[in-house]
C-alpha cells in the first residue's frame, strides 16, 4: 500500500489514492488553516496548491487573543468560499497530483507567523519557488519514508513536508507522541529520513533498541555535544547525521556534516559577512510585514574559515530570542503580555539553560499589591500566548536586577 | 527526600492545571504514569536543582522517580 500519512493519534494510515480522491472532493476551500489534525492541515496546503490560492497557516494552539493579534479575526468561517471545479479539472492519480504540485503557479504564497524580533509573532510570505527552494526531488528520495517530527504550521514543518510530498514520500507522525510510541513507529514503518530538532532526539536516548533503516538524521537550532552524538549514532548506527542553519524568515538555508557549514556555489551570491555577522540576501526571505533591507543581517556571528570558497562556523547567535526546544521565544512578546495584567509593576523575562530544552523560560516580576500570585499570572497567561512561552518559574522581587547599562538582564 | 520530591512534582503538575499526585512510588514513569511533557521535565530539573544542585537530567534521560532518587543519591 503506497501511503501519504500515518498518524497514529489520528485514526488508520490514508493512502495516495484516498488523498487525491479526498482532494477531487473538496468543494469548499478557506485560506486560513488551523487544525491539531496533521492530516487536515496537509490536505489543506495541497488544496490550495492545486488552486493557486493563498494559504495562511495559523498554529493549532494559538488563543483567541493571539489569532485577533495576528490576524484580525479569531473565527474564519466567513472566509470559506466555493471552489469553482470547473476550472481544477479531476486529478487521476498520485503521479497526476505530485506532477501538478510540482508545477504550482506563481500566484500561490503561503503565510505563517514566525516569533518575531519585536513584540507579538510576525507574518512571513513565501511563494512556491521560496518555499521548495531546499527540496531535492530526486529517484534516490523517491523510497524515501518520513518521520515528521515539527509541528506542520512552522517553517522546519512546512520544509520537511515539502520535500515528502513532492518525492511521493510517505510521511510518518512523530511530533508530540511519547517516546515509546517514537520508537514503535520509527521501526514499524521502517522510516528512513528524520528531521527534528535536538531536544526531540535528547528525548530518545534513554532507548535501547537500534534502529538500521535510518539513513539520515538532521538536526538544527541548537548544537548536539559529542556524548548526544555518540548515543545517537548507538540508536541509529546507520544513519548520516547533519546539522542544519536555519532562520525562522528563510527556512533551511546551510547543512553540514559537522560544525564547519559552507554554501553552495549557485547560492554564495546570496550570502556575504560583514564585522563577522552574516548577511543573507532578501530574496531568500520571503515576504514580511517588516520591510527588509537588501540584505538582512542575521545578527549571528560567525568564525571564516576560507573566503572562497565560503566557509564558515557560527559562534553564538545575537540575538535576543530564546530557544526551548527547538522553539522560539521572544522574551519582549512574553514581557508585553505579562505587563497587561493588572497589578504587574514591572518584569523582566529571561532564559536559563536547561538540560532538557537547551532552554527554559523564567521571570521576575514586580507587582503592585500582594494580590498577584504565581497561579494567577499563569492561568492570565494561558488565555494569551501558547504554552511554551509561559515562564515555567517566576519569581518575585522588589526591582528588577539591570545590568550595568540599566538594560534588563536576559541571562 | 520522597516528601520533597512529590511536592515538587505537584508543583510542575498543578503549574499546567494537571491534578495533584497522592503518593509518589518509586516505579512511576514520569511521562507514562505521571503524564510529564518536555517542559514538564525542563521545568521539574530546574526545581530539584534548586532544591538539590543536581541536574538529573545532566548525563542522560530520566525516566521513573527511582532514577531521580538514585540520581539525588549519587549513584
Amino acid at each position: 500500500m503506497d501511503f501519504f500519512l500515518k498518524d497514529i493519534e489520528h485514526g488508520e494510515p490514508i493512502n495516495w489514492d484516498f488523498l487525491v480522491n479526498d482532494i477531487n472532493n473538496s468543494l469548499t476551500y478557506n485560506r486560513y488553516c488551523k487544525s491539531g489534525n496533521y492530516y487536515h492541515v496537509f490536505k489543506h496546503i495541497i488544496t490550495s496548491l492545486i488552486i493557486g490560492e493563498e494559504i495562511i497557516l495559523l498554529d493549532s494552539d494559538f488563543t483567541d487573543f493571539e489569532l485577533v493579534n495576528l490576524t484580525g479575526y479569531s473565527e474564519y468561517e466567513e472566509f470559506t468560499q466555493i471552489i469553482d471545479k470547473g476550472s481544477f479539472p479531476f486529478v487521476c492519480d498520485k503521479v497526476e497530483l505530485i506532477d501538478k504540485l510540482r508545477n504550482t503557479c506563481n500566484e500561490w504564497k503561503v503565510t505563517l507567523f514566525t516569533s518575531g524580533t519585536t513584540g507579538i509573532p510576525k507574518k512571513v510570505t513565501h511563494n512556491f519557488k521560496s518555499i521548495t527552494r531546499f527540496v531535492k526531488i530526486s529517484e534516490q528520495n523517491k523510497n524515501s519514508i518520513w518521520g515528521f517530527a515539527f509541528n506542520p504550521t512552522h517553517m522546519a514543518g512546512i520544509q520537511v513536508f515539502f520535500q515528502a510530498l513532492l518525492n511521493g514520500n510517505t510521511i510518518v507522525r512523530l511530533f508530540g507522541l511519547a517516546p515509546n510510541s517514537i520508537y514503535s513507529e520509527i521501526k514499524g514503518n521502517d522510516i528512513t529520513h528524520i528531521s527534528a530538532t535536538p531536544t526531540f532526539y535528547r528525548l530518545l536516548l534513554s532507548c535501547n533498541d537500534t534502529f538500521k533503516k535510518v539513513e539520515r538524521i538532521t538536526s538544527g537550532g541548537e548544537k548536539f555535544n559529542e556524548k548526544t552524538i555518540m548515543q545517537l549514532k548507538g540508536i541509529f548506527p546507520n544513519a548520516k547525521i547533519t546539522n542544519v542553519y536555519a532562520s525562522t524568515e528563510a527556512g533551511t538555508l546551510f547543512a553540514s556534516d559537522n560544525d564547519i557549514f559552507s554554501i553552495k556555489r549557485e547560492y554564495e551570491h546570496l550570502i556575504r559577512v560583514t564585522n563577522d555577522e552574516l548577511l543573507i540576501h532578501s530574496s531568500l526571505m520571503g515576504n514580511s510585514e517588516t520591510n527588509f533591507e537588501e540584505w538582512y543581517n542575521t545578527c549571528d556571528l560567525i568564525e571564516t574559515i576560507t573566503e572562497k570558497p565560503l566557509k564558515f562556523r557560527f559562534i553564538s547567535r545575537k540575538s535576543d530570542m530564546i530557544n526551548v526546544g527547538g522553539y522560539k521565544v521572544n522574551p519582549l512578546e512574553v514581557e508585553e503580555t505579562i505587563l497587561t495584567l493588572q497589578g504587574i509593576k514591572n518584569v523582566r523575562v529571561y532564559s536559563k539553560s536547561n538540560s532538557v530544552l537547551g532552554n527554559i523560560i523564567c521571570c521576575e516580576v514586580v507587582c503592585e499589591n500582594e494580590q498577584i500570585s504565581e497561579s494567577s499570572i499563569r492561568t492570565f497567561l494561558q488565555s494569551k500566548i501558547q504554552e511554551f512561552k509561559i515562564p515555567r518559574i517566576i519569581r518575585f522581587v522588589d526591582e528588577l536586577s539591570t545590568t550595568r547599562t540599566g538594560k534588563i538582564k536576559r541571562n | 527526600m520522597k516528601v520533597k520530591i512529590l511536592e515538587i512534582i505537584n508543583t510542575v503538575l498543578d503549574n499546567r492545571k494537571n491534578k495533584k499526585l497522592t503518593a509518589l512510588t518509586p516505579e512511576m514513569h514520569l511521562r507514562n504514569d505521571i503524564g510529564f511533557d518536555s517542559l514538564d521535565l525542563a521545568e521539574l530539573t530546574v526545581r530539584i536543582e534548586a532544591e538539590y544542585d543536581i541536574d538529573i537530567f545532566e548525563d542522560g534521560i530520566v525516566n521513573t522517580v527511582s532514577e531521580i532518587f538514585e540520581k539525588l543519591n549519587g549513584k
